[in-house]
């Protein structure tokens, strides 16, 4: 180090050198902080693992009652074909208007809080905060709400699902407008247009496909998380499979739990294939209709001109835009919307707003919520460590720049996907009623559930870093496992930080929805709460899970901008 | 194409003699810690085809946005027909902006657009609401805008994505989108620094050529010497925010090109020399005949000499 530095006397040498060094070594406290803060999440983390009592032992000794409880239920069994796809179908209507919901309400929203069609700051932030507080609410307690004010149907699931990805889609939509080119938007406002002009010629025709693509994802999730509003008396799939277990029906429900897995990783594929398709359209400029138009040479401004050829592209847009239309329909359709309830609803609103406020603890008192909390936490926690110990393993060898070759790479990703399109709740209910175990199944549910995310989200991040410092270590004779531990993962260390904390926001939402399907934490509180008619109860754990979720997010916020 | 171009006679109309088109006055704009435009005042009559030459960062770009409103300055006034572009705001300001037609260097169209749909953006001004896809226009406005794509030679192209195009072919969209606001000014800016040589012929005569048909009034920046020379009827030199230059192209030689050259690259201290001999370049047209082979020369040995000082 000291061979940079000019000397301009020998003797002063030591000291020019010794002062710029230490104030390099010398950290910002900021970071010290944040670093004193992620060993203190991993020990906390650790603690939990320990707290939740999960050993092989233990596990392995649960296998027995596993093989006990098959003796007794025998096969799985299956509602007749006719109701089964009447009840798929309604399942995937209700998800999909939801979904479509969501999207709708969150254009205006991603416009204002996009920094690049923002109208001010103050909007900007604004709908950035509103959104993670959409997000911060789970979709079980905004249905629990719904179909206390709606008479039992579709419609609370819809608005309980439409609601709460309200949260992620515009927070997805506005980065996908900060992402695009700005040129040819501040072109057309340059010819005079308006803003909203601006958005629907300049904007709109940019995002749309990453738009697509975001609802398609989210619509998803929606399905995978479906089924635990069925606990809640949402119609559909898993309030069926939730009568089954109730009335002590093992082999049905867990048949109905076969379906869902089998419906999820459908959809999966499905999407994934639009996707693809989509995203991956390149114009040819060789298309029927251009070759047509070339044929017939310059045809003169005449009045066919103005309408445009019906060449390959456009034909392949009208069906699918018919074919997304029809599904749209159809859904409304089976899902048999009550309108009406839109508009006695608001006549419930005050009543109903009243039996949630004000919060308490109901017959409980708060040492014991709060320990049902840091139950719930202990199991997030738990849940993300196993997750991300398995998932360095996992994701690394889907990178292709690690994998040894591309085979294992193949292999490793199909188990990614395989695992994504297992819903994590399905498995926990599995897990739970099959191993009879609580709290253990619902955090090994979580982090096998979890894999399947953060594997990918690693795996993509490895991908991405740049591959000059592995080359040179490679040109340097470094051996495969030593290029991966000196060049790849120091430089996707920063996105693991980043996707981990991502990880434990989800876990902390799914370990309270856990709960209500015996997964031990403030869950089991709340699906009881919600039954015996203790709404203030209800908005006491509503208000703390809302408080953690807030703080995490603030916590990924701040550890994302430190390790930048 | 009835109606789509103006009558060139429009250029020795009466409106000729109203005073001037673009005037600027004494604007200073700074971003952050820059400087781009330094006490810039700059008048332009009617019809005038006006070439703004400089190095990246002299502050063309600045000052072309700030005659269509999309910057605003510091200190100073610019009126563009007769508005006030650096107080005007909402639907004045939109109004001024749809008969400014700005052609940009990266072009800037709507890739996943079709080309047509591109074009009919330059009439967005003329509506209310926004537009989605082609059926929201009328019939003659399409009808125009094929009209305008046929003018630069692209109306088999019409119903293309636009990101298919070549750079010269985006660039001749990014014109015909201009036209289609029946502009009466337009502003261009840097509108060939993309696109390769033969391109660049291209896009740079159908501009012109569209200029005096339609008697526009066109702003363009550049940062070539020779095809400023070539192109422009007036030339305005910028160097780091400021007018170093003003003068009429007729009637220069390949030595006041290279002066100009230097003008528009030197410091400050080095500019009184050429100065004065500048100031009598238009009345000099014995330096006219000077073989060509001697130009291209000097340019050499001047770009030479200009590297060795870095």
């Amino acid at each position: 180090m000291t061979l940079t530095l000019e000397r301009p006397q020998p003797g002063q040498a030591d000291a020019v050198a010794l002062t710029p060094r230490r104030s390099q070594r010398r950290a910002r406290p900021e970071k010290v902080a944040a670093g004193l803060t992620l060993g203190v999440l991993v020990t906390a983390s650790v603690v939990s693992l320990i707290s939740v009592d999960i050993s092989l032992p233990h596990i392995i000794a649960s296998w027995s009652n596993a093989t006990r409880f098959f003796d007794r239920v025998g096969v799985i069994s299956f509602p007749a074909p006719g109701e089964l796809l009447y009840l798929t179908a309604l399942t995937v209507g209700l998800v999909l208007l939801g979904t479509l919901f969501a999207a709708v309400f969150s254009v205006p929203l991603a416009w204002l809080a996009a920094a690049n069609t923002s109208p001010g700051r103050g909007w900007m932030v604004f709908a950035r905060f509103l959104g993670v507080a959409i997000r911060a609410v789970p979709d079980v307690v905004l249905a629990m709400v719904f179909v206390l004010m709606f008479s039992l149907g579709t419609l609370p699931g819809i608005l309980a699902i439409g609601i709460h990805s309200i949260g992620m889609i515009s927070k997805m939509f506005a980065d996908a407008i900060e992402q695009i080119d700005d040129g040819p938007r501040l072109a057309i406002r340059a010819a005079g247009a308006t803003r909203l002009q601006e958005f629907f010629s300049g904007v709109l025709p940019q995002v749309l496909p990453s738009w697509v693509a975001t609802v398609l994802h989210r619509n998803d999730i929606n399905l995978r998380g479906s089924v635990i509003l069925g606990y809640v008396g949402v119609a559909g799939l898993g309030l069926e499979m939730s009568y089954a277990f109730k009335s002590l029906n093992y082999s049905l429900g867990l048949g109905i739990a076969v379906v869902i897995f089998a419906l999820c990783v459908v959809m999966e594929i499905v999407s994934s294939a639009v996707r693809t398709v989509m995203l991956g359209f390149a114009p040819t400029r060789h298309g029927i209709g251009d070759r047509l138009l070339r044929r017939i040479g310059v045809i003169g401004v005449s009045a066919d001109a103005s309408r445009r050829p019906w060449a390959y592209a456009r034909i392949r847009n009208a069906v699918w835009g018919a074919l997304a239309a029809l599904i749209v329909i159809g859904s409304i359709w089976i899902c048999d919307i009550k309108w009406g309830d839109i508009l006695t609803f608001w006549s419930y609103l005050p009543e109903t707003a009243a039996k949630f406020w004000p919060p308490s603890f109901g017959s409980y008192d708060a040492p014991v919520m709060l320990a049902a909390m840091g139950e719930t936490i202990a199991i997030a926690l738990a849940a993300t460590i196993l997750t991300l110990l398995a998932s360095i393993m996992i994701g690394s060898l889907a990178a292709r720049n690690v994998a040894p070759n591309p085979r294992v790479r193949a292999g490793f990703r199909l188990v990614l996907v395989t695992i994504r399109g297992i819903p994590e709740i399905i498995l926990a209910i599995v897990l739970i009623v099959v191993t009879g175990l609580g709290t253990q199944a619902g955090t090994i549910a979580l982090a096998i559930g979890g894999i399947g995310l953060l594997g990918k989200l690693l795996a993509d991040s490895l991908e991405e870093v740049r591959p000059g410092p592995e080359q040179a270590l490679k040109a340097a004779g470094a051996t495969g496992l030593q290029v991966y531990a000196g060049a790849t993962a120091p430089q996707g260390m920063k996105a693991l930080i980043g996707h981990s904390f991502y990880m434990l926001d989800t876990n902390i939402r799914a370990a309270t929805i856990l709960g209500l399907v015996g997964g031990g934490g403030v869950g089991y509180y709340l699906l009881n709460a919600g039954q015996g008619s203790r709404y203030d109860l209800v908005t006491t754990i509503v208000l703390m899970i809302f408080v953690t979720v807030v703080m995490v997010e603030g916590l990924a916020v701040w550890m994302r901008r430190v390790f930048r | 194409m009835p109606g789509l171009t103006q009558p060139p006679q429009a250029i020795t109309g009466p409106a000729v003699a109203a005073g001037p088109v673009i005037a600027v006055r004494d604007i200073t704009k700074t971003f952050g810690e820059t400087t781009a435009l330094h006490d810039v005042s700059l008048t332009i009559a009617r019809g005038e085809i006006v070439v703004l030459l400089g190095l990246s960062g002299s502050g063309k770009s600045t000052l072309l946005r700030h005659l269509d409103g999309l910057d605003r300055p510091d200190t100073g006034t610019v009126t563009v027909l007769d508005a006030p572009v650096s107080r005007l705001h909402g639907r004045p300001l939109r109004a001024l902006r749809g008969q400014v037609g700005f052609v940009f260097q990266q072009f800037e169209l709507v890739g996943p657009l079709t080309v047509l749909e591109n074009v009919l953006a330059g009439a967005l001004f003329q509506m209310r609401g926004p537009r989605l896809g082609l059926w929201g226009y009328r019939r003659e406005l399409k009808l125009a805008a094929l009209g305008h794509l046929d003018r630069v030679g692209l109306l088999t192209h019409a119903y293309q994505r636009a990101d298919t195009l070549s750079g010269g072919q985006q660039q001749r969209v990014g014109i015909a989108r201009a036209l289609m606001q029946n502009p009466r000014i337009l502003l261009a800016d840097e509108p060939v620094a993309s696109l390769d040589p033969e391109s660049s012929a291209q896009v740079m005569a159908l501009i012109r050529e569209i200029a005096i048909d339609s008697g526009l009034t066109v702003v363009c920046s550049l940062h070539q010497v020779d095809l400023a020379l070539s192109w422009g009827d007036r030339i305005v030199g910028l160097r780091r925010g400021e007018v170093v230059l003003d003068t009429a192209t007729q009637g220069l030689s390949k030595q006041n090109m290279m002066e100009i050259y230097g003008r528009v690259t030197t410091s400050t201290a080095e500019l009184g020399a050429i100065d004065t001999e500048l100031g009598t370049a238009p009345d000099e047209p014995d330096e006219q005949g000077e073989p060509d082979e001697q130009g291209e020369l000097d340019l050499q040995t001047f770009s030479s000499a200009r590297d060795n000082r870095r």
